[in-house]
């Protein structure tokens, strides 16, 4: 990986990915990464289909754990604690680290239960309490306007955009300190991806974000780090602005300026 | 090749347009017609006797339909009543089967789905369980005589209840594992990525995404064991009276209909037929409303 | 210092709800797992359970006949004297002559249903195929006994007895009087019950076959009857098989319909007109009144030949249906 002198003092890692190797089955997806994802700042992870990107991001909550043949090996400190240790409470280790996925992914019940779900896991609240949660966590995800006299219906019922916001807002209902976007935008229109960048922008003031994308004009829009990923290897980390108007790598150039990919 | 010149439509020099290849293609067309016409007849023959029964059914059963079916006891020989007491004791044993069965089908269903999903004991499981689908059900009653009734020392409706449940099992276990199988994986990350633990996600989410299914094949269930003789004959017996007691010998629509058809009394013979009706209305309609629960999505 | 020092306090406090929660979590999921591990284990059980009494309950018949049980033709309760070589006959008979009907004709309904039916048409076809299928067996029989029996025996069977009285063989199959009910007529009833089955399965098979293939063969100018019978038929011959053997076994170990028709008659006719039994019927008719140990436990006996019978035709079916899976790619 090549990596020019970034001006890092004083940031603070939120994790650090050392040394992770990934496995399906015995094929080596990720070799050996190495890479910090810096406190309440937006990295994103680009590269061809098939890079290892997703890979990475789903080793993060250790969503992989869901399928049998599937292994990580190496370290992912996240504040201090290795989360590929075993005996990590993955329950515990999701609630404080959210995903939002591809395609949108309500679950199969009202919208205010959707929110109030995954709270009422961890927290004892009141019903005005949750009210004001639930309220919260939707005005936080943009849809609160749109939704607030149709808390009851389904949240099938909503467009592909709604939904997706609705799945950001209950991910950051249950206040977790990281969120993972996997190709949050991809089934999406451009107005709703419009909606979800800016959303995206001002969580940072709060959270650390991680976000897959295929579109390198978002990644140059949403995020401040960006880890360029080719064949399982992280080929480049650097600032946003440095990889896409200068970067080091010749498959990095390549890559953003479309020769390949 | 002469002869394609004459021939505007003909694909000039080509094998195809050939005397030889002309009388090749009109045998093989007759093929053709022959082969689909077999298949035309055999459909007509198949449905055909759904018609013959069905009508039979309707013919024979309705003209014994009266109230007195619904509020008299099974008669004895040479006079009028009805079969209260044999509907009664299949809507105990069935609903006893199914409130039996259908807990333990679900939970092997979603082990076979959730937890066991391609591991060797759910492959040896789900065999199994195809195995006990389709095993004779005469089989299970003798199972059950052996093990509740000899050991009771007498017939019983719960032992006919216990059959019931193992025939009930494996329907649901199969229905469940296909529902929970439709629950798109992504609902389940979705879950997980919120911190939810496995058996929050299963019962509140994977159950919620697979309801209409799942109810679909507790209907099918019912259906399945509704009509069941050969487990019952030999577990809950019959009875000619009106019984609640789980622990005696109780009547059932299907025994009733198979003593009354095989008897030599023109009453009886009516009085089965009627049953049979009921019986076959009932499965068929549960049929139809399972289905119509199904949603598009899961249909196939 | 008085911040952090609160900061630290307020974090363990809420850490320690957190672990609690985290506990009963841990709790209720290994409790759930075990539950439905436990359902999963009793359905093993419950095949075991089946094995073990069938053979418990058959063991004073075996251990007094021994082999002999299975090649003795006599059934004679006041004697004592019992044999299963009737009930195994007529239930092999009886099926064969099931499946001899319903497969070709569960076959030419398949192909009617993917090649030939208009798409409207398909799914109220599809629906009373499986109504016949929904059927309780127990109205198969009623229905055969009174209207199919009566009308075989007036219609039918004298028609075939002249029709092969010349021909040397096939007429002592076919051989007189008149019955209604018997071995062929109980054949014919388990024909039309088995029906459906055949026919869903070898439907869902045909559905396998990818369109591209089907679509190359019509490429090639062939006729529907030469896609069906050089692509569709060869590429999906395991499953079709693995749908006949489930119907077989349906066909081997049902009880009611055949109850009905078949006479009842623990002997075997050369002829399929006569009237026979199979161990079903044997079981259903028999087991209530049979008084003595050996009795109870020949009939006992007969139910653990067929279910080992059964055992293998499913289990073969459900393994040539499982490699069909396999290359459809499921």
């Amino acid at each position: 990986m090549t990596q020019t002198a970034m001006n890092t003092a004083g940031m603070a890692e939120k994790i650090s990915i050392r040394n992770l190797k990934f496995f399906y089955g015995d094929n080596l997806a990720l070799k050996t990464i190495n890479l910090p994802l810096y406190e309440k700042k937006v990295t994103a992870f680009i590269g061809p289909s098939g890079c290892g990107k997703s890979t990475l991001l789903r080793v993060l909550n250790r969503m992989y754990d869901l399928y049998p043949r599937q292994h990580a090996e190496g370290e992912v400190m996240f504040d201090g604690q290795n989360v590929l240790d075993p005996n990590q409470d993955r329950n515990m280790l999701r609630a404080r680290v959210g995903m939002v996925f591809q395609k949108p992914t309500p679950f199969p019940m009202s919208i205010y239960e959707n929110i109030a779900f995954g709270i009422r896991l961890y927290e004892n609240l009141s019903r005005s309490e949750m009210d004001g949660r639930v309220e919260a966590a939707l005005t936080r995800g943009a849809l609160w306007k749109e939704v607030k006299d149709k808390l009851n219906s389904s949240g099938l019922s909503l467009s592909g955009g709604q939904q997706q916001r609705l799945c950001i807002a209950r991910t950051i209902a249950v206040r977790p300190e990281v969120v993972l976007l996997d190709e949050p935008c991809s089934a999406l229109d451009p107005i709703s991806t419009a909606k979800i960048e800016e959303l995206i922008d001002e969580l940072t003031t709060e959270y650390t974000i991680a976000i897959v994308t295929h579109n390198m004009q978002q990644a140059a829009r949403v995020s401040d780090y960006t880890a360029f990923m080719y064949l399982g290897e992280l080929i480049e980390f650097d600032e946003t602005t440095k990889i896409f108007t200068s970067p080091s790598d010749k498959r990095t150039q390549d890559y953003i300026t479309g020769r390949f990919g | 090749m002469a002869s394609t010149l004459g021939n505007p439509t003909s694909l000039g020099n080509s094998a195809v347009s050939s005397p030889t290849a002309q009388a090749i293609y009109r045998r093989r067309r007759r093929g053709n017609t022959v082969l689909l016409s077999l298949s035309i007849g055999a459909t007509i023959f198949g449905l055909a006797w759904l018609v013959l029964i069905l009508g039979a059914l309707l013919y024979q059963g309705f003209s014994g339909l009266s109230l007195a079916v619904f509020t008299e006891m099974t008669p004895p020989p040479g006079s009028s009543g009805g079969l209260l007491n044999a509907i009664w004791g299949s809507l105990i044993m069935t609903f006893g089967g199914v409130i039996i069965g259908t807990p333990v089908g679900i939970l092997a269903g979603t082990y076979l789905s959730e937890y066991g999903r391609g591991n060797k004991l759910s492959t040896v499981v789900r065999f199994i369980n195809d195995i006990l689908l389709a095993a004779p059900s005469i089989v299970i009653g003798l199972f059950v005589y052996e093990v509740v009734v000899v050991r009771m020392g007498h017939f019983s409706a719960f032992a006919g209840m216990a059959a019931l449940a193992i025939l009930v099992i494996p329907v649901v276990v199969r229905t469940t594992e296909d529902m929970l199988n439709l629950v798109p994986n992504q609902l389940r990350e979705a879950a997980a990525a919120l911190g939810l633990p496995r058996s929050i996600m299963i019962r509140h989410v994977a159950y919620k995404a697979a309801m209409s299914g799942i109810v679909t094949g507790v209907l099918l269930a019912i259906a399945r064991v509704s009509g069941e003789t050969a487990p019952l004959l030999f577990t809950a017996l019959n009875n000619q009276f009106w019984s609640a007691d789980l622990n005696a010998p109780m009547s059932s629509l299907p025994v009733t209909i198979f003593q009354f058809a095989l008897s030599p009394y023109p009453d009886w013979q009516k009085l089965a037929w009627t049953g049979a009706l009921l019986i076959t209305f009932t499965v068929l309609a549960l049929n139809i409303v399972a289905r119509a629960f199904l949603s598009p999505k899961a249909q196939k | 210092m008085v911040d952090a020092a609160m900061t630290g306090v307020i974090s363990a406090g809420m850490d320690s709800a957190k672990l609690k929660r985290m506990r009963r979590f841990r709790a209720g999921d290994a409790t759930f797992r075990g539950l439905t591990l436990g359902a999963a284990l009793l359905v093993l059980l419950l095949l075991g359970g089946v094995i073990i009494s069938l053979i418990h309950g058959s063991i004073p018949a075996l251990s007094t006949y021994g082999f002999g049980f299975l090649t003795t033709q006599s059934w004679n309760p006041v004697t004592e004297k019992f044999g299963a070589m009737a009930p195994i006959y007529g239930t092999i008979v009886t099926s064969f002559i099931a499946l001899l009907i319903a497969v070709p004709v569960g076959i030419g309904i398949a192909i009617f249903l993917t090649e030939l039916c208009p798409p409207w048409l398909k799914r109220p076809i599809g629906v009373a195929i499986e109504l016949l299928a929904g059927i309780p067996s127990i109205i198969y029989g009623i229905w055969g006994l009174f209207v199919f029996a009566p009308f075989f025996q007036t219609n039918i069977q004298p028609y075939l007895i002249s029709f092969f009285e010349p021909i040397p063989i096939l007429n002592s199959f076919f051989a007189g009087p008149p019955y209604g009910i018997g071995i062929l007529t109980a054949g014919f009833i388990l024909a039309i019950m088995v029906l459906p089955f055949i026919t869903s399965i070898t439907r869902d098979v045909f559905d396998t076959v990818p369109a591209v293939l089907k679509e190359a063969t019509y490429g090639l100018g062939c006729t529907t009857s030469e896609v069906v019978t050089k692509v569709v038929l060869p590429y999906t011959r395991v499953g079709v098989i693995g749908g006949v053997m489930l119907g077989l076994g349906r066909a081997l170990g049902e009880t009611m319909a055949v109850t009905f028709v078949i006479g009842n008659a623990h002997k075997i006719s050369a002829s399929i007109m006569a009237p026979g039994t199979t161990i079903s019927a044997s079981i259903a008719n028999e087991f209530t009144e049979a008084v003595g140990d050996l009795y109870t436990s020949s009939l006992i006996a007969l139910g653990l030949i067929l279910f080992v019978i059964t055992f293998f035709v499913l289990a073969a079916a459900r393994l040539l249906l499982m490699r069909m899976n396999v290359k459809a790619g499921n």
